[in-house]
This record gives structure tokens, sequence and C-alpha cells, in this order.
């Protein structure tokens, strides 16, 4: 490693590790709710859904705790990342090193929380006695494909943020069609016409389908979904990216 | 004596867009837009500004509010690109002291002292070998297990001070208003700790409205009125040209 990623390095882990100090600086049960969280509302969502997809979907909390935990790791990286750069203001002036890190850092926390909240998927996993299969070994995959969307978002969003404030609010309402459009708590056999295609195109479904397949069926991803992860990843995180150093002088001008 | 110049500023200018014709929400933009309200105005932040700043000397950048001292400060430290114009500097050696630090409230003291290390370049290895160096100057030992949320400016300031200054080897150091803050006590402290660094060969930029700090530092000043180069000479002049005007136009 050269001296400078290896500082680049030591930035990210001080900075990450600020962020989860944090994130759990005022709660008492601190990480563990990164644990509990998914797990409560796992138990919620199945309390009202397994009934009434029972027919559908087998395992449903299995079934339901696979997208929500991908999703959650969307949300919460494109969220805080997209503050990220009004949040670390003062900070911007002093760096000796790409603000890209200061998005990079926020996205990477979301991934350590997923991380924490796998755990919980594990233990839930041994309970509803699904076993271990081959077909997992693309869970890595899938998140990190998840990781570079979820990158490429998070560049758009926080550019976007110094310019227009209410990209916030806005976003909450897009975040909100999304998440249904993502079919977390329901099975998208039910759904037909253009709305299943806009789902069947839509990256967070390929991603959360892909979990799903690998972890419930023992499926690999077919082909086609394998090749629009990827895209969808590596596209809208080229584009992000550009889009951010081409407004960088920009971002300084406003902030 | 073997003198090179440390920051070049040549010609610069720099050229904003007026805060209240820029859309600051989708919403106004939208409006904005469907009215055909488009005209630009821009206003310059600074105009042709040159100077240069040899090594070794302190040099204390004067004007009011708005005279473009911060925007000259962000284009010498590399955060923002002049319009037109240029500036030669060791980005790398450059170190910039703000009195908005950059701490997380959230964290302790200690993990403040290595967030900001890294941000301004420090390796984890530097920031271990000085960190007890750090501590005693800012005068905080017991307090560094404690949040900076309970800090008071004062300690905070400090804090801040004491970690920029940690570097031992030359480099160009820019104040913006740090020294006028604090206690009396500790700003001889940290007056003597900028004379001891410019003695090892470094090189200070001071930001201030206040003429006394120049004087009582400086060995040059320079005069910013309204983005313009006003004087740059000696500090008795120049803070006394900048007082009286100051008196003439009764601001």
């Amino acid at each position: 490693m050269t001296h400078q990623s290896r500082q680049f390095a030591f930035v990210i882990q001080q900075l990450t590790a600020r962020e989860l100090k944090r994130k759990y600086a005022r709660s008492y049960l601190g990480v563990v709710w990164s644990v509990l969280n998914p797990l409560l509302s796992m138990a919620v969502l199945s309390l009202i859904f397994s009934q009434l997809f029972r027919r559908s979907i087998e395992h449903y909390p299995i079934y339901y705790l696979s997208g929500y935990l991908l999703w959650q790791a969307f949300t919460g990286a494109t969220t805080a990342a997209m503050t990220t750069l009004a949040d670390n203001k003062t900070l911007l002036l002093k760096v000796k090193f790409p603000m890209e890190l200061f998005v990079l850092t926020r996205v990477y926390t979301a991934l350590i929380n997923l991380g924490y909240s796998l755990a919980a998927y594990g233990v839930m996993l041994a309970v509803f006695r699904i076993t271990l299969k081959w077909a997992m070994l693309m869970i890595p995959v899938i998140i990190g494909c998840l990781f570079l969307f979820s990158l490429g978002v998070a560049f758009l969003l926080a550019t976007a943020y110094v310019f227009f404030g209410d990209i916030k609010h806005l976003y909450s309402v897009v975040l909100t069609l999304w998440m249904y459009c993502s079919a977390i708590f329901y099975p998208v056999q039910q759904l037909s016409g253009p709305i299943r295609v806009v789902i069947e195109h839509n990256p967070l479904y390929i991603y959360i389908h892909g979990m799903r397949s690998a972890v419930l069926y023992g499926a690999l991803p077919e082909p086609g979904d394998l090749a629009q992860m990827l895209l969808w990843s590596l596209g809208m995180c080229l584009t992000g990216y550009t889009v951010f150093r081409r407004s960088r002088n920009k971002i300084m001008e406003r902030i | 004596m073997n003198r090179q110049t440390d920051i070049l500023v040549e010609n610069v200018t720099m050229r904003f867009r007026r805060a209240k014709d820029e859309a600051t929400s989708l919403k106004e933009l939208m409006v904005r837009t469907l009215r055909g309200d488009q005209h630009k105005e821009t206003f310059l932040a600074l105009d042709k500004v040159s100077f240069a700043v040899e090594k070794g000397e302190v040099v204390g950048l004067i004007g009011a509010n708005g005279a473009g001292k911060s925007t000259l400060l962000k284009i010498i430290a590399g955060a923002l690109l002049p319009t037109s114009g240029q500036v030669w500097v060791d980005r790398r050696k450059v170190q910039l002291l703000t009195l908005g630090t950059g701490f997380d409230p959230e964290l302790t003291g200690r993990e403040n002292v290595y967030l900001n290390g890294a941000i301004i370049g420090y390796s984890k290895a530097y920031i271990d070998e000085k960190y007890k160096e750090i501590v005693a100057f800012a005068e905080l030992d017991g307090f560094m297990g404690e949040k900076v949320r309970n800090y008071s400016s004062g300690m905070v300031s400090r804090l801040g001070f004491a970690i920029a200054t940690a570097r031992d080897t030359p480099e160009i150091l820019i104040l913006d208003e740090v020294l006028s803050v604090g206690d009396l006590f500790f700003r001889k402290k940290s007056e003597a700790r900028i004379r001891e660094m410019i003695h090892a060969g470094s090189t200070v930029l001071i930001v201030s409205h206040s003429p006394g700090v120049i004087r009582a530092n400086c060995t040059k000043a320079i005069w910013l009125e309204r983005g313009r180069l006003q004087a740059v000479g000696p500090p008795e002049a120049v803070c006394s040209a900048y007082e009286n005007r100051k008196k003439g136009t009764g601001s």
C-alpha cells in the first residue's frame, strides 16, 4: 500500500467509526438495535401478512426479511450520504483527500450496519431450518452490486442536495414509491401489466429477488437478471461519480 | 538569506452568481423557470488580486466582512478554483485553521483528535506519537475522555489550534480569525507557538478583521476591500489606513 492509500484508509476508518459512534451514542442498547430492528419489523409484518400470502409464499418471515435488509441498507446509505457534504461543511475546507470519501464513508457505514443485521438474519435462517446452499455464495456478489448501486445514487443525491435543499423531502416520497415497487412484503406474481414490468427491471427488486432465490430455493440468478444486476450497479456508480466530479467546483462555491 | 516564495497569487478573480438569484430548492427553480425569471446577476468576490508571500513571512490579511477574505482563503487552500488567475502554492504543506474546527460534539476529545488529525493529513502513527504533546499544549489533560459537546468554546479552539500546529516540519499555516478568541493567556501561548513555527521556517497567513491582531503578529499586511487589493505593506501603515478608511465611511 502506498502512503496515500494508507492515509485514505485511515480517514475512512476514522469517519466510519464516528458515524457508528454517533448513531449509537444516545441509545442504551447501542448496536443491538441494528440486530433487533429488522427482527421486530419482521415480526410485525409476519403477524399481518403471513396469513394473507400463505399460499404463494413459504417462509414468509424469511421472504420479508431478505428484502427488508437489502432495502434498509439502500435507504440508509443513500439518505445518510445525501446530506454528508452539508454536514461536513467545516471539514471540507481542510481536507487533504478527495471529498468523495465523505460520500463513500456514509455508504460504507450502511454496509457495516447491514453486516450486523445479517447476524440476525443468520439466526432466523437457523430458526426456520433453512439449509445452507451453494447458491448462497451469491450473497456477497449481490451485496457488492447493491453497494455500488447505492454509491452511485448517493453521489447524485449528495450533489443535488447542495443545490436544492428540498431534494430531501422529494426523495422520501420517491423512496415510498420505490419501496412499493420492490415487492418487499408481497409476492410479485400477484401483479401484472406495466407495473410488473417496472418491478422486474427495478434494480432493488432484482437484488432482493436474487437474494431470496439463493436463500430460499438455492437458485442462482438467471443470466438476464445477473446481467441487469451488474449493469445497474456499474452504470449507476459511474454516472453518479461522473456527475459528482463534474460538479466539484460548483459544490465548493455553494458550500 | 535564501528567500523563496511560498504563496504566489496572480490576478485571481472570482465571480459568483448573486445569492438571491440562485434557486435554493427545486420548487423555487420551477417557479422561476415558469415565470421566465432568467436574469443572472454576478458579482466579483475577488477582482484581479495579486500578491506574494515569501517563506518565513507572517502576513496579515485584513478587511471588513464580505471583503473576499474567506473566498481568497478557499482558493489558496485549493477548495475553490478561481474564475481566472492562478495561485502557486504547495497544497500538501498548507494547514488551514478556522473557528468552526469541524469537531464532532458527540465524540470525545480523544476521538476528535484522531478524526481531525486524519482529515488534515496526519497518519495514525504520527498522531499516536504527538498525542500527549497535543493534549498538554491544549491544557486538556483529564478532559480527553469527555465529549466535546461539554467543552467550553475556549477549550474547543485550544484543541483545534493544538492539532493544527502539531506538525514540526516547516509548513504554511493559515489562521482564519483564530487568534482573536480564547483567553488572554492562551492567546499569548498560541502567539508564542506561531513565533516558534516561524523560527522553524514556517510561513503564516493570518486573516482577521481586527487590526490589533495584525499589528501584534505580522511582518506584512494586505488590505482587501470589496474584492480589490487596497494596500500591501508594513502592518502599521496598512492598519492605520484601514482604520482611517473605516472612520471615513462611517461604517
